[in-house]
């Protein structure tokens, strides 16, 4: 789960998307991890090679930069290897509130003055914390990008908040979870799904946390987690846009060289999660469900491991697009689900494979089950065409293009490969290896960790329901 | 306050290293051009816009039809909602899965709908598929069939989101908000329909609405991305020259432009007693809008709710923790717009928002924005619009809101201009007109018993309808207690 620190407009006007205006949103739906083709008609879709540039100072922050110039802005981002699943004890939520109260002053900067430094001028700025990293993201007018560059570096030196601004932010906080959670009629769905499945994993605490975990939290805890994680060896920063390399590297040296590397090491993350030796059920309750849901869920391999690029294959021929298997047969023929989706939720650890969907007005969980699962199971025993696969391809190629569009999507891509996967050059590379994706090689994952492994089936019901 | 500063502590370990203490300057800024899109009519009328842009090669491509939801006849809302999300459901020639299967082949979603004032299909191509997918677009808009098995399942599939919107307390609220603005008028309906309106709609509505108002001399086709002029109105004309109006169909009037609702109550609460949050919509009708009127009207949004630190963002969420988004917004209804500022907050806050709500609109009107804040707000809208032109999608977007409120295309140009020349006076000037309290709508949708006691102080004709009687499809519907 990806929580930010503002709002879309689309979340803020989920109301008025509702008036069945389609917007770019829709566009191809697919995972943003890329694709291009195999042999045939998709030979003609390579995306082109980022020619990323990649420096290590001394003090260990990695540095990453894209040159283009198609117009005059540029991103700059800081991903700091650390997330919910670093939150401490007790205090669940913890990581996501911290990249909160980033915005909240520093030595040098009041709180706020990063907005000054973005919006006022033009551009803009957001952060997400996930289970495994937290990502600072802003875009400015390039001529701003020395100013955000000491900024950035400001705030990881130099962190300050006191007692009043770390209360206001923790109550925005606690209103964002009333609002994901609590109103949004599956947000407690979607949140438990991602969660309580884990055994003993830390992924089993969320991101969230809860209104009585963030209560626990503190302004001693922020200097603790600050002084642990916001270091600069465990920091990416992602440049890309409408700069000068040269004049880059000598700001990124003045304002990034001084930042100490602390002596303490980071501290290593709990990752055991058991295997799965049984099936289970878990049923929740709800004062606001308009439609049950169901969810069946299997661990999956971490992002980085050599299945995952045939599980995207194959969440992605389950329930990318209208035309997809899941789409085409609960909701159009059989009309038992009103969506039906089949994601791979891959983690820097065991990650989930989750089949959900939405039950249509009438139809019991049950059935919603049996079907989505015959779906999957079909995949599994049957292969794929030639044209099916192309298509799936296509679609995941096209939205990798959408994204890099843009300074901002193009240094997210670059920041989840390097972050996430580790490796800077996933950014290329993983396009390679969804386009050598077969059908066989999507049989083969469904059954190893789908149908010949254990699950947690969900169910989701209105308070009162005797389904 | 002061104490508190008093109590700043210092985080970081490495803190001393950092020796720059004040944010360094910027360079000189380096402007972005936006070329005007180029123009030209086919002969059978259909405007065809081509705006060009480099770096990806990718092109979206849109089928405007310059009416919708506005046409909507009295109780079948969602009426032109239905007959555009069923254009992809099924032509003379393929069945809607196959419609779907070809144009994801193609790497695309074809998406289409409707809202005020605009019909639409478009599709997001990389560009040596841009030929198969027009003729995509061309199938859906020109040779649908509406089976009735199709209607039937969309029908179910909208009634069924329907119960998920009505359980989402920002939901309720903006629709119930546009309902008090507007009353019976054809801009006050929900757009996608209403449980009760939905089972209305027949086959023969679809096929009369699709006759009246999917013809070339109504239409402009935007064609936005890695495309030249010349190829993209050669494409037009091999998929769309044949294109004709249906014999003997006049296109439909437009219907008078919104207005106020006379009388009614001024402030609703639909009581969701399961609601995690209330939903707070307060909305204001504004008149049609032209030229340098609209760009005050649009800095005068960006100062109220345009972005994290407008106005409301900072009594709201910033200064006292009470939401974690609060946005304003103008929602076109043709050359009109109606002003929204939408927030969710505990139910418990309601009263204590509503109040902010209405003293920063009162303030904008009392008093000039302060020439700081009026720059930082028109550079964070000028921001805004400049990235949403730089992907193909967002910049056939940008032209779509241009011709779908009867303004021209070459208005992507001047745009930032226009918005840098808005003064505080413009501003004031246009609060002052507009904004006053008699205009301003109140929808809460939330726990009514725990804000409804605290909100009747305020509003003493504020009407409570529970969320399950709620019926959006008449104004009536908002008149009992």
């Amino acid at each position: 789960m990806t929580l930010s620190r503002l709002a879309t407009f689309a979340l803020a006007f989920a109301a008025l998307a509702s008036a069945a205006l389609p917007g770019p949103a829709h566009a191809a739906a697919a995972s943003s991890a890329g694709a291009t083709a195999s042999a045939s008609a998709t030979d003609t879709l390579q995306v082109p090679r980022i020619a990323y540039r990649q420096r290590k100072l001394a003090n260990g922050l990695t540095v990453l930069s894209v040159e283009s110039h198609g117009s005059p802005t540029v991103s700059v981002q800081v991903w700091y290897h650390v997330g919910g699943a670093d939150d401490p004890e007790g205090k669940s939520g913890f990581a996501h509130l911290f990249e909160h109260i980033m915005f909240k002053g520093s030595k040098h900067m009041k709180s706020e003055q990063f907005d000054r430094l973005t919006e006022d001028v033009g551009g803009e700025n957001n952060a997400s914390t996930t289970e495994d990293v937290t990502a600072y993201q802003a875009v400015v007018p390039s001529n701003h990008l020395e100013t955000l560059l000491w900024a950035e570096a400001e705030r990881l030196a130099n962190l300050r908040v006191d007692e009043a601004n770390f209360h206001s932010e923790r109550a925005v906080v606690q209103e964002e979870y009333r609002q994901r959670i609590l109103a949004s009629p599956y947000g407690l769905f979607f949140e438990t799904v991602s969660t309580r499945p884990y055994l003993r994993h830390p992924y089993r605490r969320g991101v969230i946390g809860s209104i009585e975990n963030l209560d626990a939290a503190s302004v001693t805890d922020v200097v603790a987690f600050h002084d642990t994680y916001y270091r600069p060896d465990n920091a990416t920063l992602i440049v890309t846009g409408d700069f000068e390399p040269r004049q880059l590297d000598a700001w990124v040296d003045k304002y990034f060289g001084p930042i100490a590397r602390p002596q303490a090491p980071m501290p290593p993350r709990q990752t055991a999660e058991p295997a799965w030796t049984a099936d289970r059920t878990i049923t929740v309750k709800a004062p606001n469900v308009p439609l049950p849901a169901v969810a069946t869920v299997w661990l999956a391999p971490p992002v980085t491991d050599a299945d995952a690029p045939a599980l995207q294959v194959a969440a992605a021929l389950l329930s990318a697009g209208e035309s997809s298997r899941l789409n085409q047969a609960l909701v159009y023929r059989q009309q038992i689900a009103t969506q039906a989706s089949f994601s791979t939720d891959l983690r820097a650890g065991p990650g989930l494979l989750i089949a959900s969907a939405i039950a249509a007005g009438g139809k019991s969980p049950a059935a919603v089950r049996s079907a989505l699962l015959a779906e999957v199971k079909r995949l599994a025993s049957r292969p794929a065409s030639r044209a099916e696969l192309d298509k799936v391809k296509t679609l995941l190629l096209t939205a990798a293009f959408s994204t890099r569009q843009t300074p901002l999507g193009l240094a997210a891509a670059i920041g989840d490969a390097a972050v996430l996967g580790g490796n800077p050059e996933r950014v290329n590379t993983d396009l390679d290896d969804l386009r050598r994706v077969s059908a066989a090689d999507v049989q083969r994952v469904l059954r190893r960790y789908v149908t010949g492994a254990h699950s947690v089936a969900l169910d989701y019901l209105a308070e009162g329901s005797t389904q | 306050m002061k104490l508190a500063a008093l109590l700043t502590l210092l985080v970081a370990a490495t803190a001393s290293a950092q020796t720059f203490d004040t944010p360094p300057p910027p360079a000189a800024p380096r402007p972005l051009t936006i070329a005007a899109p180029v123009e030209q009519v086919l002969a059978n009328g259909l405007r065809v816009i081509v705006a060009p842009r480099d770096g990806v090669p990718l092109v979206t491509a849109m089928l405007v039809v310059l009416s919708g939801s506005e046409l909507d006849p009295p109780q079948l809302s969602g009426l032109a909602s239905m007959t555009a999300g069923l254009l992809t459901q099924g032509t003379r020639r393929r069945t809607g899965p196959e419609i779907a299967a070809a144009a994801e082949a193609l790497g695309g979603t074809l998406d289409s709908g409707a809202g005020w004032g605009q019909s639409l299909v478009s599709i997001t191509v990389t560009t040596p598929r841009l030929g198969a997918a027009l003729g995509l677009v061309a199938e859906v808009a020109r040779e649908p069939t509406f089976a009735p098995a199709e209607l039937d399942r969309l029908r179910k599939q909208t009634l069924d989101a329907l119960k998920v919107s009505y359980a989402d307390p920002g939901t309720m609220a903006s629709l119930t908000a546009a309902r008090l603005a507007y009353g019976s008028g054809a801009w006050g309906h929900p757009a996608s329909g209403t449980p009760a309106s939905l089972p209305r709609i027949r086959q023969a509505d679809l096929v009369a609405l699709h006759r009246a108002t999917f013809r070339p001399d109504r239409a402009v086709l935007i064609l936005a991305g890695d495309i030249g002029a010349e190829r993209g109105v050669a494409l037009a004309n091999a998929h769309f020259g044949s294109w004709a109006p249906a014999a003997g169909v006049a296109a439909p009037l437009p219907p008078a432009p919104p207005t106020l609702a006379p009388g009614g109550p001024t402030v609703a609460i639909v009581d969701m007693p399961a609601a995690g949050q209330a939903g707070v919509v307060l909305a204001l009708p504004l008149p049609p809008r032209q030229g340098a009127e609209r760009a005050a009207a649009d800095v005068l949004d960006a100062v109220l709710g345009g972005g994290y630190s407008s106005r409301l963002s900072q009594e709201v969420r910033i200064k006292r923790g009470l939401s974690y988004a609060v946005y304003s917004r103008i929602e076109p209804r043709g050359k009109s717009g109606l002003f929204q500022a939408a927030l969710q907050t505990k139910n418990e806050s309601t009263a204590e928002v509503v109040s902010l709500l209405q003293a920063e609109i009162d303030r904008i009107m009392q008093a000039p924005v302060a020439a700081d804040e009026l720059a930082s707000r028109k550079l964070s809208l000028i921001g805004g619009f400049s990235r949403t032109v730089e992907t193909t999608a967002g910049l056939a977007s940008a032209i779509r809101s241009l011709v779908t409120t009867e303004r021209s295309p070459a208005e992507l140009k001047t745009r930032i201009a226009t918005i840098e020349a808005v003064g505080p006076a413009d501003v004031q000037r246009y609060a002052a007109a507009h904004f006053g309290a008699a205009g301003r709508r109140l929808a809460i949708a939330g726990v009514a018993d725990r804000f409804a006691g605290a909100l009747r102080a305020e509003a003493p004709g504020l009407v409570v309808v529970a969320q399950p009687q709620l019926d959006l499809e008449r104004a009536e519907g908002l008149r009992r207690e």
